[in-house]
């Protein structure tokens, strides 16, 4: 990932009063999570599968920490469970990062289908999310949707399009 | 048990036993696979504060891999139960895998979680609860029990009630804020308050 956007979301993440955050290794995300691991700021707990990490969050929240997850697309295919009976039904806020994987320009034939599903799920789990291509955007984004996301009690996401998260080939 | 502990259940009818005391510091309804999970985020949230977590064998099986990340976690303030009956009683007694010789105390042992027990007997299992009660570890308790059908009032609160019932508790008795319906941040947004 560009270091720029590393700092971008760092800086969102930390601006946006983010304290907790719920992770599984990502390669498109390596870096990023890295930063925030190493960063005292952030109280990290990496989880096993995705849906582990929304129940994580759930709990923090519910002890006043201010949570995100940094997942992938297909953490948000695994899940639809936590997000449906947790935080759907209970009104329970959190916060998702997510590489836009099989967003337009995405040249690995497997990641089509997420880019496919990923929108349409977003909508369908009430979650309000945006998608950023542009770096300088990235923090603004970040704070914005964790403002909202406290505010209205819903997840929100934010989106990172291919110029965000690929190096120059 | 002191009212200031925590207490994290799944559905069914230990949501109902615990709904019934009236009890406020308990978060209810963490439907399959997110009791434990929950449990583990709310005790690393609040270090200080003792947290039970009654997990149920169906429950847990559905994200056996949270045992994995509970321990790797460690933390001292939470206590997980799981009320192994050996099914899934709501589901007319199905089977469950720990009916057919799965073994959780082993697999959380296995996982590194020094204090993982098996108990069938409710004497030690008072004894145990109290020692974990009582102390700053890590404690995954199976509590083999029969499965059975007691009538339990059906809960008279949803879970978003539920949810705000226990946050309240949490704001007060740790003075904090965790909800800010009006958290905006423009000025022309901002209404005074009285």
């Amino acid at each position: 990932m560009k270091q720029g956007s590393v700092e971008a979301i760092v800086t969102g993440l930390k601006e946006a009063g983010i304290n907790f955050i719920s992770m599984l290794p990502d390669s498109d995300f390596t870096d990023t999570q890295k930063a925030v691991m190493a960063d005292k700021d952030f109280k990290c707990v990496p989880v096993s599968n995705e849906s582990i990490g929304f129940g994580v969050c759930a709990g923090a929240w519910l002890g006043g920490k201010k949570p995100a997850l940094l997942i992938t697309t297909d953490g948000i295919m695994a899940s639809a469970f936590p997000l449906t009976t947790l935080n759907m039904q209970k009104n329970i806020p959190v916060l998702m990062v997510i590489p836009y994987r099989g967003s337009l320009g995405d040249g690995i034939w497997f990641m089509g289908p997420m880019g496919a599903a990923t929108e349409p799920l977003l909508k369908d789990l009430q979650v309000a999310y945006t998608v950023i291509s542009k770096v300088e955007e990235v923090t603004p984004a970040i704070k914005n949707a964790q403002l909202s996301a406290e505010a209205w009690l819903r997840p929100t996401a934010v989106l990172l399009t291919g110029e965000i998260i690929f190096e120059e080939a | 048990m002191d009212q200031n502990v925590l207490v994290v259940t799944p559905t069914g009818k230990t949501y109902q036993y615990w709904e019934a005391t009236g009890r406020e510091a308990q978060i209810s309804q963490l439907n399959l696979g997110l009791c434990t999970p929950a449990g583990l985020g709310l005790a690393l949230a609040l270090p200080h504060r003792k947290v039970v977590a009654l997990d149920g064998d169906g429950n847990l099986l559905f994200n056996l891999a949270s045992v994995a990340d509970l321990a790797v976690q460690n933390p001292g303030n939470l206590i997980d139960i799981v009320f192994d009956n050996e099914c899934y009683q709501s589901c007319d007694s199905f089977p469950s895998v720990t009916s057919k010789g799965v073994n959780l105390e082993a697999i959380a042992k296995g996982c590194g979680i020094k204090n993982a027990v098996t108990i069938r007997d409710i004497t030690r299992f008072e004894q145990t609860l109290d020692e974990a009660l009582n102390g700053n570890e890590l404690f995954f308790i199976v509590a083999k029990v029969e499965p059975g059908e007691e009538i339990v009032p059906l809960p008279r609160q949803e879970g978003r009630e539920n949810k705000y019932r226990f946050v309240r508790h949490v704001e007060n008795t740790e003075n904090i804020r965790i909800i800010n319906p009006y958290s905006r941040r423009r000025k022309k947004d901002f209404i005074p308050s009285d």
